[in-house]
Formats: structure tokens, sequence, C-alpha cells
């Protein structure tokens, strides 16, 4: 692939009250979202996840052309994981195609399991579009503040955080120019077998390393010549605030929440 | 004093994050899935050199998993298996070839049965975690062990 390919981060940015919510809203939302697809064991509680994840789908306003734009790359394992639930499933035959049968059961399995593979990837994309990369890593922080008590530094890893995703970029530009120097001194990433195929890669990775930590070493010695001083008393630009909005939309997952359980329970 | 060597812990483990991401993000159609052969986790052999590689690995992976076809749910478990992957590596620093035995049966296991539990890929357990671990074995030893070779000869030039 052409590093000029690589897009970094997919938010598609906007003014809807799903981008407005407070970014740990948006996190604590999507892990209950994700922890009810697997509570769900029967298809009137993917017909609930559904429901809900199309009200908000619809209320971020980011086109579907782009939320299915996130199930190509995992096209080929839908494809693959039906035909084999359809074909591998005994049970009741509906019809048989050669020597191979499609059973009642393996119907049912292959849409589950599609249905559920379908709905965690858009209910976890949509957290990346509708939030800035940046504001998720604030919201990780403020997330895992509590956990100061057991010294885990929360700061320290949301500042590590941003410099990581400032600096991919970067290394992207430094990866193609090292890759073009190598080309050129007739480095070859592209013959042989795997195993030496992830050895060419050796005279790519030594001068990455030393332009990244070059470039660590001068940003350390930047911050230290700014006085940083880590997370304590720090203060914020823009701080984080729970809003009425943040509240209506705690309040719309508990009833989700509450609806998958109940569905889940009264079928057990 | 403190304070520097404290920044550079955490600009070091932040630039091993960024060389991840972009590794796994520019090596891609390879990257995910099954069948994944994930280059960039020959960089777990950094955790041999500096205890910064065991956040910046996970943080990498974090991005690079967010970034790429799984999503949050994939960024947090594929995370914590590299998190477990660097410890291991980072405890067994004194062995390069024992120090990659880590990552290899994390990501194996760890990620082999999120693909075989959360992704429902129709193998078994057992073929998942093969799957990956075969994958994750030619990152680590493919390159992983003579990139350490090498850099434990030019780590003076690197800064590590």
């Amino acid at each position: 692939m052409a590093i000029k390919d690589i897009t970094l981060g997919q938010y598609f940015p906007g003014e809807s009250a799903v981008h407005r919510l407070d970014p740990r809203t948006k996190i604590l939302g999507t892990f209950v979202f994700i922890i009810s697809l697997f509570i769900v064991n029967r298809f009137a509680g993917f017909a609930i996840a559904a429901v809900f994840l199309g009200a908000v789908i619809a209320a971020s306003r980011v086109p579907l052309k782009f939320m299915l734009k996130g199930l190509r790359p995992i096209l080929f394992l839908i494809v693959f994981s039906t035909l084999l639930n359809l074909f591998v499933t005994t049970g009741t035959p509906i019809f048989q195609i050669g020597p191979l049968s499609v059973t009642e059961e393996g119907v049912y399995r292959a849409s589950f399991m599609v249905i559920r593979l379908i709905l965690l990837i858009f209910g976890s994309s949509l957290l990346t579009l509708v939030t800035k990369p940046i504001t998720l890593t604030d919201g990780i922080e403020r997330l895992l503040s509590p956990m100061n008590i057991v010294k885990l530094p929360s700061h320290e890893l949301a500042m590590m955080m941003t410099i990581a995703l400032r600096f991919i970029p970067t290394l992207l530009d430094e990866t193609d120019k090292i890759m073009k120097a190598q080309t050129a001194r007739g480095a070859d990433f592209e013959s042989g077998n795997l195993f030496r195929r992830a050895k060419g890669l050796i005279p790519l990775l030594v001068p990455l390393f030393v332009s990244a930590f070059r470039i660590a070493a001068d940003l350390a010695m930047a911050m230290e010549a700014r006085c940083y001083r880590g997370g304590k008393g720090r203060t914020r630009m823009n701080g984080m605030a729970f809003t009425g909005l943040d509240a209506l939309a705690f309040l719309v997952l508990a009833v989700y929440f509450g609806s998958i359980v109940y569905v889940r329970l009264v079928t057990a | 004093m403190k304070n520097t060597i404290k920044s550079q812990y955490w600009v070091h483990a932040a630039v091993i994050g960024s060389l991840y991401a972009g590794l796994t993000l520019l090596l891609a159609p390879i990257s995910y899935g099954v069948m994944q052969v994930r280059v960039s986790e020959a960089l777990t052999v950094l955790a041999v050199f500096t205890p910064a590689a065991i956040p910046g690995l996970a943080t990498g992976c974090f991005f690079a998993n967010l970034l790429g076809p799984g999503g949050f749910g994939d960024a947090v478990i594929g995370s914590a298996a590299t998190l477990i992957g660097a410890l291991g590596t980072y405890r067994l620093r004194n062995s390069l070839g024992r120090a990659l035995v880590p990552p290899v049966v994390a990501n194996a296991l760890i990620i082999g049965l999120m693909l075989r539990y959360v992704y429902s890929v129709p193998l078994s357990a057992i073929a998942c975690i093969l799957w990956v671990g075969l994958g994750e074995l030619i990152a680590c030893y493919g390159l992983g062990v003579p990139l350490g070779r090498v850099l434990q000869k030019r780590k003076g030039d690197i800064g590590l």
C-alpha cells in the first residue's frame, strides 16, 4: 500500500447531538453496546440493538455510505463465515447443492453471526466517526483518573497517546523516505518467502529507529525547556463537563440495556 | 533531572507507539484478520532494551486497531494482549530467544479466542489460535530476533 493512500482516523466532522456528547459518555456507551450484543441470545434482542444503533447513527448524521465503508475490510470474513456456517452446520435440511446441504440450523446460525458482527463493527466504528482522536484520548484520561489512587499515571498515559497520534504521520513520511533511499541502494522488500521478506525490513527499521528516537530526544528536551512537570496541578483550556445531553444519553442507554437484559431473561 | 528522565520515558513510549501503529497501517491488508502477519509485532523486541516499550507497544496496538476495521473492541482486547506480551518480554529480556515467546503466546491465545468468540470466525478455537500464533511467530522470530541482534550491536547509535 502506498503511504499517501493511508487515511489516519476516520472522524466525520459534524455538530450533531452525538458529536456534542462528552467523550466519556461515548466511550462508556460503546462499551455498554458491545456488551449488550453478547447478552443477546435471539433475534428480538438484535432487533432492539439495530433500532437503537440506527437511531444513534441517524442522530449523528454520519452518512450510511461512511458506515458501510467500515465493513469493506471484513467483507471476506462475513462471506467466509456465512458460507461455512450455512454448509457445515448439521440439522434439518432445507435444500441440497450437490453433496452440500443447507440446514435450518445453518441458516439461523449464519444469520445470527452476521447480524452480530455487522452491529459490532458499526457500533464500535461509530465512536471514532463522531469523536476526534485527541478528544477520545482526553476522555480516556478522565475515565482512568480514579485509577491514580493505585498509582496508574493516567495523565502520562494520555499524554503518551496524544504524542503517539501526533507522530504517526511524521514517522510514516520518514518510513517513505527511508524506503526509497534503501531501495535506491538495492534493498529488496518484495521478494522471497515470508521469513525472508520479514528479515528484509531490517534495513528499513534500523534507520527508522535512529530517526524516531532522535525526534523523541528533541521532544523530551523541548518539554523540559518549557518546564513540563506532569499532570499535577495542570489546568485545561477546554474543560470537560457532563451536560443535560449526556444525562439524556445515559437515560436512553439505560432503557436500551434494560430492554436487552429483559429480552434475555424472558427467553431464559 | 528526574523530570527529564520521566519525560524521556513517556516520549520514547509514544514514539514506539507511533512506529507500531504506522507499520501496522502501512502493511494493513496482512495486519488484520485470522491469517494475519503483523510485522509491527516484531517491535516487541524493543521491550528487551527499554521498559518504555511496554506502554508504547500497547498504545500503538490500541491506535492501530482503533483505526483499523475491528474498531474499539478490537483496540481494547488487542492492546491488552500486546501489553501482556511486552511485559513478558521485559521480564525475560536476558535471553532474546525466550523474550519473544510471551508475545507469541499472549497474542495467539487472546486474539485467537477473540476471533473465535467475539468475531465468530467459523473455525475451531485451536485453529484460530494456531493461525494467529503462526503469523506472530513469523513476525517475532522472522524479523524480531534478527532485529534484536542488530539493535544489540547498535543500541548506542539509536539512543536506546
